[in-house]
C-alpha cells in the first residue's frame, strides 16, 4: 500500500479536483484505490455527484468499519466522504491518545493499493494526521506568490514531522491552474523549478472543462478526457502537462521507480 | 590561469524542463521589436506547418545515395523525388502490378510476421565517380 496526501494551506488550488482525477486514473488503471475526505466541506462527495455524507466521523470517532462507511463509486474505487461532522473528528482525535497516527493506524488496517488523501487548507491535528499516515505528499499549487507560500508552509511542517521520526518517501510539486503565456506564470514556474528542481511535477494547464466537470458531478476521465487539463500542451509530437502525465509520474512513485 | 566558473545544475523533470524552454523562448520573443517577431512567427508556422510531412524510415545507404546523386543532377529537392517514388509504388501495389509474395520471409519479431528480403540485383549499382577508373 502507498498512501499519498494532496496538501497545501493555501486554498483554492485545485487540491480536491487533482485527488479526483488522479484516484480515477488509477482506479480506471485496475489499481484498487480509496480517497478519504479530510476536508470538512466535503467536496470530494460532491465531485462525484454524491451528498456529503459523515464517514469519516464514522470510521474515525464510531468506530464502524472500513465496509460500512467507504462508498464504492467507481470499479475500483472507493471513498470515505466527509461533510461537517469531520470538525468533531479533530476534537475527538484531539482529546485522544497516540493522537497522531489515528488515521495511519485505521488506513494500515485496510488493503487497497493506492490511498489518497484529501486534506483541508488549514493547519490542524487532521491535517497533521493526514501528513503522518502519508508516503508521498502531492501540493498543488497556483503559479502566484501566495500559493507558493503554502508550499513552503507544509514543507516546513513536513520537516518538523520528519524530525520526529516519519520518514516519507518523498514529495512532489504540483503546479495548477497554469497558464504558459503569462508572465507571471512564467516566473513563478522557473522560480518553483530553480527552488524545488525534479519535486516540480509537469503543470496541469488551465482549463474551463474543470469547472463544468465538477458541476456534472463527473470526472474528467468521464467528462473531458481529450482536455488539455488531461493531456497538456501539444509540442510538436509530445504532449507536456496535463493530468494524463501525472498520473505517469504517480505510477512512477508507486512501482518504487521515483 | 582563468578562473573556471562553476554552475550549478538544477536536475528537472523532462516535460518541466521542455516547457520552461519554451516559454522562456516566448518570454524572449515578446521584448523584440514587431517585425522580428513577425519573423519568428512566420517561421515557427513554417516549420509547424511542415511537421506533418516528416517521416524516418530505415533504407539501404545504396538507395539513399542514388536517389540524392539523382536529386542533384535533376536539381530537384530529393522529398519530391521519394514521394513519386513511392506514389507510383502504391499506385502499382494497388493495381496488383508488385507482388510481395516473392519477398516474404517469416520474421523472429514480436512485432512482425513477415520481413521482405530483396535479391542484391534490385538495388542500384554505385555509379562512377567522373575521373576514376
Amino acid at each position: 500500500m502507498i498512501i499519498f496526501a494532496f496538501a497545501n494551506q493555501k486554498g483554492g488550488v485545485g487540491k480536491t479536483t487533482t485527488a479526483v482525477t488522479l484516484a480515477d486514473g488509477l482506479a480506471r488503471l485496475k489499481h484498487r484505490t480509496l480517497l478519504v475526505d479530510l476536508d470538512p466541506q466535503g467536496h470530494l462527495a460532491l465531485s462525484f455527484g454524491l451528498e456529503k455524507s459523515p464517514g469519516l466521523y464514522r470510521w474515525v470517532c464510531l468506530g464502524e468499519s472500513i465496509d460500512a462507511v467507504k462508498v464504492e463509486i467507481r470499479p475500483n474505487l472507493h471513498l470515505v466522504p466527509g461533510d461537517k461532522q469531520t470538525e468533531k473528528v479533530k476534537r475527538q482525535i484531539t482529546l485522544a491518545d497516540f493522537r497522531e497516527t489515528i488515521l495511519a493506524d485505521l488506513i494500515h488496517e485496510t488493503d487497497y493499493d493506492v490511498v489518497l488523501l484529501d486534506l483541508a487548507p488549514s493547519l490542524d491535528v487532521l491535517h497533521l494526521n493526514g501528513l503522518i499516515a502519508s508516503d508521498w505528499v502531492v501540493i498543488p499549487t497556483r503559479p502566484d506568490a501566495l500559493a507558493v507560500d503554502g508550499v513552503k508552509e507544509i514543507l516546513t511542517t513536513m520537516a518538523e514531522i520528519a524530525r520526529s521520526g516519519h520518514r516519507y518517501r518523498g514529495y512532489s510539486i504540483l503546479p495548477t491552474f497554469f497558464d504558459r503565456t503569462t508572465r507571471e506564470t512564467f516566473l513563478q514556474f522557473q522560480d518553483l523549478a530553480k527552488t524545488f528542481g525534479e519535486h516540480v511535477w509537469p503543470p496541469i494547464p488551465q482549463d474551463t472543462r474543470v469547472r463544468e466537470t465538477a458541476a456534472y458531478g463527473k470526472t474528467l476521465w468521464e467528462y473531458a478526457p481529450h482536455s488539455t487539463s488531461i493531456e497538456g500542451y501539444s509540442d510538436g509530437h509530445q504532449r507536456l502537462g496535463g493530468y494524463r502525465q501525472v498520473l505517469g509520474r504517480m505510477l512512477e512513485v508507486i512501482n518504487g521507480r521515483a | 590561469m582563468a578562473e573556471r566558473k562553476f554552475e550549478r545544475k538544477t536536475i528537472l523533470d523532462p516535460a518541466v524542463a521542455d516547457l520552461l524552454i519554451g516559454m522562456e523562448q516566448r518570454q524572449t520573443e515578446a521584448q523584440m521589436p514587431r517585425k522580428e517577431r513577425e519573423r519568428i512567427s512566420r517561421e515557427r508556422a513554417k516549420i509547424q506547418s511542415r511537421r506533418d510531412q516528416r517521416a524516418t524510415y530505415d533504407l539501404p545507404p545504396s538507395i539513399r545515395e542514388s536517389i540524392r546523386d539523382l536529386a542533384e543532377d535533376l536539381r530537384l529537392p530529393a522529398s519530391q523525388l521519394v514521394t513519386l517514388a513511392l506514389a507510383r509504388f502504391l499506385s502499382d501495389y494497388t493495381n496488383g502490378i508488385i507482388e510481395l509474395g516473392k519477398y516474404k520471409q517469416p520474421s523472429r519479431s514480436p512485432r512482425y510476421d513477415w520481413n521482405l528480403v530483396f535479391p542484391e540485383s534490385m538495388y542500384p549499382k554505385k555509379r562512377k565517380v567522373k575521373g576514376s577508373d
